[in-house]
């Protein structure tokens, strides 16, 4: 599927019709009446003056004059109010369309197979498609405009052409041809905006990269501190100089068409008028008539230029959909759809196997991960500590079918998990990551993740245990409260209540298996001891995976495994690793120092080296 | 009435100052866009005169080739300014956010936290964003009230002769009175007043649905918008399989869906408006065909000019409807201008000038909180309460507590971010409410737990400026230990952060922004260095490296650590302990440890717990 071959890619057209037909057949509708009434405004319209003129030159009655201007006034009111009204209707189903097709976007971004969502390429391909989408003036919303004035352009090069049949064939040529070359010519060049968009936008971008920046607040006390406000509008201006720069660039070039069309203009309406001009001097042609004739070919003109726009654009508004559909269609690495399916039973016993992993990232020049065999046997606490980059939150992803190993399996109870379908193994995780997506709903929504059929009682135990009862009954609205920016009454939470919220909907989930990256990085101390003790009783009966890079923090655990150069350096449980008196120990040591009584503190001089592990 | 026009000369100002072109050239181009038909039409007119009458072979030559050229000259002037025009209106956008971004940098960080600024601020947005409103709007209306005077004054010009040539005709003789000439005027004129009342009566509807809009856009602005631009939250999304919710959410409030309020209205009343204003113009062309073609046929001019008199009538009912709806966009603009204003006139609550501190290279520089107590702006609440603390030159000083006890509520008050409600802070004695602003600022560099890096060039980001100085940016990115990573960059301080605008730009992890900004702060050479949990993101090792450094890095500077590791105070010779607004404690370590009943006590137990006791 080349796009550039032809001229138009009509698949891409009747994609659109089709999506039409399935979701809004009325947009389709409306088009359609508003082409036939657009055609019949433009013939009333060129056929009034004459008949009016015929009818003044031949001096007929008041009473048969008037009746002419009123039939046709008449006809004109009727057509415009119906122009107006459709278009009104048509206007709405439109817009939901486009919206509809940017929900279709949004539902493959946030449901396609992980590892896609990291790849540049992919990425690139999304956020073209999302532009796509953004505004009015986007081809999919913009296509039902161009198939509507297409049809009415050709319906009108039809009725003018029939008209003009009485005038010479050659001269007829002579028009088209001279249409034809200035409309290709001022075309070619006006596209050298288009061609050179990616420039363009990559000025845009900047600058409203930076108007965002300054409209962040969180970055309001680094700008006063810093005085980044001046860094700031120095790149604003200088990429607004480039820009404009780029701007009048192109209008240069784009006014040599206009001058190419002016002189193909005055050539071709030259030709036309002094034919005209000579069939009244030879006495063939009656006023009326000449003046039909004007109009007429006038209306040819610019149809002919309407047909070529309309095609020129339908070309690019093709690329676009193309574009998204790149998108919407690109393929899934793992099985969102198909595979065997897999309800989660809180009663059953899950084991989770890592069977001589290896892992690579894409371009990467080494393994993350190599040879790693890992076994998480049911209702096993199991801990996961390390220094950053140590490939911890690597080993996290591939356990919870994120990402897929380059070499080696998981195995879910010895099955691969590749057999399963990927959005029903997700169900079987209740997460807290470091990052998480806090949605712009109610508390409640939010920690049940759903807005219908919320099991109250579950919820109040779960925000209970995550210690967030009291911040919730500060609030007017209590669990209604909403969150973000959507709606006017929400309020923002801080860190440390996101966190707990965090924790709250993880509970609510109650899936098989719990895995907690990091979850108590924004509380304080206290808040920190509380959920180390009450781990277990919150974990209990649940397969727990646990990463820190708190040693201190992983001491409950069954067992604990340290990463280290893309494996598992040490295992064990804390006594046991302590015992063994390896990098675990030296780690230990070198946190633990800072809380001993008595022990050196800090001591700038005298510290060793703390071996790298 | 009276508020629209100064509020609109004011709007207009500030685009005159901002680059004047943007409204010279659009005015240049209405203007001969708008007469360039009126040439035409009149010349096509004297032709058709010519063949309907005398059919002289020489006059219509020249008439014809009249025609031709000044349509190609007019044509051309015409598109040369157009193309100006262009190039003046494409950056609109940015200027206006120039505008906008200029206001927000420079105010102080009270006014920008403060909630009315930022409702301001988003209220701007999405007035422009989503409905062309404000100031943006204003170009557009200048752009169409020039029309509209031209296509006026042009139309009057060239129809005075309509009403004034007299009827020959016995029998329409009663044409040449003006009590009949004024009714005929007078119903043209209330068409064209009738038919903006009616599309701004559909017009209104939006109007009237301008909540449920802003609604709209909010709600497509998250769902459709964040919830899947930041690849971190993938996680998070797949897990919890949000995109059920998002779909839920599109459709339940979706306000275009066919029954919502707002399509109803489209097929309802509003398209009804719309309808009407649609056939009510076509009643002003029908009334000047029966006058002009009337007065035709009682031969007061030939059929040539019903061409001429109807164009030109038709443009001049176009000119009006356009200037009214252009009085009328103005006069519902004003709200939306006054929001501007009233956003770009916030004043600046710091003083901005005041002493000068001209001696502090050599005298040591003190700060003392004398009895500071702090709400936030609208709140009951007390933030910080009576508040009594020293901070000695030079000295290391950490501050702890929970969360929410004061702790960042008092470095914004010893940064001046905000004043003191009650009570001052001094500088050597000084209310630094006395010492010029930027002054003082330049006294702090401060690591915020938020703090944010730009994706532009390291050596900027560090230096927060175009230029910088290589040497000394090497040399802070070394002291804050992003010295190997340095090493391992080709580009070294060139190579931009992230890769938002760049390829080959780099991601830098938590703990590597961190190194950035603390390199940041070490390059500003301020007096007072303040670190807001500065080893949050970073693991044992790193933070142990950064312990080490410390001393070393602050050298002669007084710093202020918070943390609500308690690890990181065993360094600093002095702590000071916050709770619930309050400095409860303060002295060193094992003083403070020794305090039983304390609230630092009770902290360092909770952490030290899991490293020194048995118990797990």
């Amino acid at each position: 599927m080349n796009p550039r071959k032809r001229v138009v890619n009509l698949h891409n057209v009747f994609y659109m019709i089709s999506l039409a037909r399935k979701q809004r057949p009325s947009i389709l509708w409306f088009s359609l009446f508003l082409v036939i009434i657009a055609l019949l405004l433009s013939v009333t319209q060129l056929v009034m003056v004459p008949a009016i003129l015929i009818a003044v030159e031949n001096g007929v009655s008041i009473g048969e004059l008037v009746k002419v201007i009123l039939m046709f006034t008449s006809i004109l009111m009727v057509l415009n109010a119906a122009s107006a009204y459709l278009t009104s209707c048509s206007q709405l189903g439109r817009i939901e369309l486009r919206l509809k097709l940017a929900g279709m976007l949004q539902n493959k971004a946030l449901t396609m197979s992980y590892p896609d969502v990291e790849n540049p390429d992919v990425r690139k391909k999304k956020d073209k498609a999302v532009m796509l989408v953004n505004s009015n003036q986007c081809a999919t919303e913009v296509i039902w405009t161009t198939l509507t004035n297409l049809l009415k352009s050709m319906a009108e090069f039809a009725v003018c052409l029939f008209l003009l049949s009485t005038l010479h064939s050659g001269i007829i040529l002579v028009v088209v041809t001279a249409t034809v070359i200035s409309f290709s010519v001022s075309n070619y060049l006006n596209g050298w905006g288009y061609r050179h968009r990616d420039e363009e936008s990559e000025y845009s971008r900047r600058m409203n990269y930076l108007s965002e920046k300054s409209r962040d607040y969180t970055l309001a006390k680094d700008v006063c501190i810093f005085g980044l406000g001046s860094w700031i509008e120095e790149v604003f201006d200088s990429t607004l100089r480039l820009y404009r720069r780029f701007m009048a660039r192109g209008e240069c070039i784009c006014l040599w068409g206009n001058i190419i069309d002016v002189i193909l203009i005055f050539l071709r309406n030259g030709i036309l008028y002094f034919f005209l001009i000579g069939s009244v001097l030879r006495g063939e042609m009656p006023c009326a008539q000449f003046v039909l004739c004007f109009n007429a070919v006038n209306v040819f003109t610019n149809g002919i230029g309407n047909i070529m726009s309309c095609f020129s654009a339908l070309r690019r508004q093709s690329l676009d959909i193309s574009a998204i559909r790149e998108f919407l269609y690109y393929p899934e690495t793992f099985q969102m759809e198909g595979g065997e399916v897999l309800v989660p039973d809180p009663g059953a016993k899950y084991k989770i196997q890592l069977e001589n992993v290896s892992f690579r990232y894409p371009g990467a020049g080494q393994d993350t991960l190599s040879h790693l065999n890992l076994t998480i046997e049911p209702g096993e606490k199991l801990a996961v500590v390390g220094l950053n980059g140590a490939g911890k939150t690597t080993l996290i992803k591939l356990i919870c079918g994120f990402l897929g190993p380059t070499e080696g399996r998981v195995l879910l109870n010895n099955t691969d998990i590749r057999t399963y379908n990927r959005r029903d193994y997700y169900r079987l995780f209740s997460a807290v990551f470091q990052d998480y997506s806090v949605l712009d709903v109610s508390i409640a929504e939010n920690i049940a993740q759903t807005d219908e059929n919320i099991n109250i009682e579950l919820m109040n135990r779960c925000v209970e245990q995550a210690g967030l009862t009291e911040k919730i009954n500060s609030l007017n609205n209590g669990v209604q409260t909403h969150l973000g920016m959507v709606f006017e009454d929400s309020v923002r939470l801080s860190g440390g209540e996101l966190q707990r919220l965090m924790l709250a909907r993880a509970l609510y989930k109650n899936a098989p298996i719990f895995v907690l990256d990091e979850p108590t990085s924004a509380l304080d101390p206290i808040a920190e001891s509380e959920i180390y003790h009450k781990y277990n009783e919150l974990t209990a009966g649940h397969m727990a995976v646990y990463i820190s890079h708190r040693l201190a923090s992983t001491r409950f655990c069954d067992r604990i495994i340290l990463m280290a150069d893309g494996g598992i350096a040490e295992e064990g449980t804390h006594e046991q690793l302590m015992a063994q008196n390896g990098r675990y120990a030296e780690l230990f040591e070198l946190q633990s120092r800072y809380y001993r009584e008595g022990g050196e503190g800090y001591a700038g001089n005298n510290t060793p080296d703390p071996a790298r592990v | 009435m009276r508020e629209t026009i100064r509020l609109t000369l004011r709007g207009y100002k500030i685009w005159w100052r901002e680059n004047p072109q943007m409204l010279i050239a659009p005015a240049l181009c209405s203007i001969v866009e708008t007469v360039s038909p009126y040439v035409s039409v009149w010349l096509l007119a004297q032709l058709i005169n010519e063949i309907a009458g005398q059919k002289d072979r020489q006059r219509m030559i020249a008439l014809t080739f009249a025609l031709l050229v000044s349509a190609a000259l007019l044509t051309l002037l015409g598109a040369a300014l157009d193309r100006w025009k262009n190039v003046q209106w494409a950056d609109m956008w940015h200027v206006q956010n120039r505008i906008i971004n200029r206001k927000l940098l420079s105010m102080d960080f009270a006014g920008v936290e403060h909630s009315r600024t930022q409702e301001l601020r988003s209220q701007v947005w999405q007035n422009t964003d989503s409905g062309g409103l404000g100031l943006y709007k204003l170009l557009n209306c200048f752009d169409a009230a020039v029309r509209s005077a031209t296509a006026i004054a042009g139309g009057i010009a060239l129809t005075i002769s309509l009403f004034v040539l007299p009827v020959k005709s016995r029998e329409l003789f009663f044409l040449n009175s003006p009590i009949f000439v004024l009714p005929i005027a007078g119903a043209m004129a209330a068409v064209t007043l009738l038919v903006p009342v009616f599309s701004g009566k559909a017009g209104a509807y939006w109007g009237k649905f301008a909540e449920e809009n802003k609604f709209g856009n909010r709600l497509f602005g998250f769902w459709l918008g964040s919830l899947g631009e930041d690849t971190a939250k993938a996680l998070d999304v797949r897990v919890y399989r949000q995109d059920i919710l998002c779909k839920r959410h599109l459709q339940k409030y979706n306000p275009f869906i066919p029954t919502a309020k707002l399509p109803k209205a489209a097929r309802g009343p509003m398209g009804g408006y719309r309808a009407l204003s649609g056939a009510v113009a076509q009643v002003f062309t029908g009334a000047a065909y029966l006058y002009v073609c009337l007065k035709a046929l009682g031969g007061a001019f030939r059929v040539g000019s019903i061409v001429q008199y109807v164009s030109v009538l038709t443009a001049v009912f176009g000119g009006l409807s356009l200037l009214l709806s252009t009085f009328e966009d103005l006069k519902n603009n004003q709200p939306f201008l006054r929001i501007v204003f009233e956003f770009l006139d916030i004043p600046n609550q710091m003083k901005q000038s005041g002493l000068k501190l001209e001696n502090r290279q050599i005298q040591p520089l003190e700060i003392e909180f004398c009895h500071a107590s702090f709400k936030y702006p609208g709140q009951d609440n007390y933030a910080l309460r009576d508040v009594s603390i020293k901070l000695r030159a030079g000295r290391r000083l950490a501050v702890v507590g929970m969360n929410g006890s004061g702790k960042t509520t008092f470095i914004k008050l010893l940064c001046r971010l905000y004043d003191p409600t009650e009570g001052a802070i001094l500088l050597n004695g000084t209310d630094i409410r006395e010492i010029d602003y930027h002054e003082y600022l330049s006294l702090f560099a401060v690591v915020f737990q938020d703090f944010k890096l730009l994706s532009f060039a390291l050596g900027q980001n560090v230096a927060s400026a175009t230029n910088y100085n290589s040497e000394k940016a090497e040399h802070c990115l070394f002291d804050s230990g992003f010295g190997e990573q340095l090493d391992r960059l080709p580009k070294r301080l060139s190579t931009p952060l992230y890769k938002d605008f760049e390829e080959d730009g780099v991601d830098v992890s938590g703990g590597e922004a961190q190194k950035i900004a603390i390199a940041r702060a070490l390059y500003k050479d301020a007096s007072f260095i303040i670190l807001d949990e500065p080893t949050a993101a970073l693991d044992p090792i790193a933070e142990h490296e950064i312990y080490a450094r410390m001393d070393r890095m602050m050298g002669e500077k007084t710093a202020v650590f918070i943390s609500h590791r308690l690890s990181s105070c065993r360094f600093c010779q002095d702590i000071a302990v916050f709770h619930e607004g309050r400095l409860v404690q303060r002295g060193a370590h094992d003083k403070l440890v020794a305090e039983k009943t304390g609230v630092y006590s009770e902290l360092w137990a909770a952490q030290a717990k899991h490293y020194i006791s048995n118990e797990a």
